[in-house]
């Protein structure tokens, strides 16, 4: 296999005219549109009646019910709660997450249970206009748990009840661009293949708290 | 409600609203291409239709997950070459074997001169991509068959653009090489 000349590398890119190949290069470029065009035939299969049925015999799996309901059915689970602190790195932040820790009983948070906990989301976004995190315990759901900044610092903050164990999550900010966790304790692959990676969050139980 | 011609991030919105038949718009937008896409790399019609298959059931689990859903093409083809990859892998090799690529057909006495030429044109041609490296292979087909932009395969298969440039090269040599070598 001998390289090909670059002048017909750059007439497959559409680079170059063509037509203003010499005639042995045009020969191989006719060839290898040639194959092009018969690898272009369409499978004459569909496996769409397939899918459609294994999605009907299991549609809940995608997020099927509204924010508010998915909520409310979340909240009243019966959750139990326990702390979770990650390392701060301003001064602000850490009054945040001081302020986070004195608040949660009176905040709406449920009462803590056994094996679960409270995973405490901090965030520093300068200028978003919404932050919320996603994540394989709300089925990467948005909509569902959105961080505050209630003092316009930047510093966007959420607590969560959580089933006990790891968690993978996201940022989403303003909507639109997904964000890893830059202070997350570790972070798995998205199991997509392009390299991404979740961050995750381990939930220990409020028995384990100090 | 939308529409068989509605943008995609409409119809992923309407599928994460609570509609999974509004799914069915997007099977039929990208069915065909990925099964050609599955065929090309796998070799093998019902491999392909198996890896498309559990490739659409997960794209429909983990729709939450597209993170931009403009983007919508470039994530199925990235899920379903992974699919491909693991069917591969499962063979412990990354190459089609041969078996599974039909030999050039045989005309009989009713066949036209055209239909025996294209019948042997095809399989020549399946054969000589098939005994391409797998990243080479799926390199030349989303670029040639599939009409992808190097930004797109990159989206679809996480490699860098220069480096699925180098494939694209190096796929059309041993391609040309192969044909030509019939053709002569």
């Amino acid at each position: 296999m001998s390289p090909i000349d670059p002048r017909l590398q750059e007439a497959l890119d559409g680079e170059r005219d063509p037509g203003d190949l010499p005639a042995d290069l045009r020969e191989g470029y006719a060839l290898l549109v040639a194959a092009t065009q018969v690898l272009k035939a369409m499978p004459p299969v569909s496996v769409a009646s397939r899918v459609m049925a294994e999605i009907r015999q299991n549609p809940a799996r995608v997020q099927s019910d509204g924010p508010a309901r998915r909520l409310f059915r979340w909240l009243g689970g019966g959750r139990a709660v326990t702390v979770r602190l990650r390392p701060v790195w301003t001064l602000a932040l850490a009054a945040g997450l001081a302020t986070v820790l004195l608040v949660p009983w009176s905040s709406g948070i449920p009462t803590p249970g056994v094996a679960q906990g409270i995973a405490n989301f901090v965030g520093h976004f300068p200028g978003a206009r919404s932050v919320e995190v996603v994540g394989s315990f709300n089925d990467w759901s948005r909509g569902v748990l959105h961080l505050n900044d209630d003092d316009h610092d930047g510093i966007w903050h959420a607590d969560a009840v959580l089933p006990a164990g790891p968690h993978e999550y996201m940022f989403v900010v303003d909507g639109e661009r997904w964000v890893s966790d830059p202070l997350a304790d570790h972070y798995v692959d998205d199991g997509f293949g392009a390299g991404q990676q979740n961050s995750l969050v381990i939930v220990r139980p409020v028995s384990a708290q100090p | 409600m939308v529409n068989d011609g509605a943008p995609d991030i409409e119809v992923v919105a309407q599928v994460l609203g609570g509609d999974g038949e509004a799914f069915g718009i997007l099977i039929r937008r990208y069915e065909p291409g990925l099964l050609r896409f599955a065929t090309r790399m796998l070799g093998n019609p019902d491999a392909a239709a198996d890896a498309v298959a559990e490739s659409l059931v997960r794209a429909y689990r983990h729709l939450a997950q597209c993170r931009d859903p403009g983007r919508l093409r470039s994530w199925l083809y990235r899920i379903t070459g992974n699919r491909c990859r693991s069917h591969l892998a499962r063979r412990h090799t990354n190459d089609i074997s041969l078996s599974d690529v039909p030999a050039p057909a045989l005309a009989d006495s009713s066949d036209t001169w055209a239909v025996l030429e294209r019948g042997e044109q095809v399989a020549l041609v399946e054969r000589a991509l098939a005994a391409l490296p797998a990243e080479k292979r799926e390199a030349f087909v989303l670029k040639h068959v599939e009409g992808m932009s190097y930004e797109e395969m990159a989206a679809a298969t996480g490699a860098r653009i220069p480096t699925l440039k180098m494939r694209v090269h190096r796929a059309r040599e041993a391609l040309l090489a192969a044909l030509e070598e019939v053709v002569r």
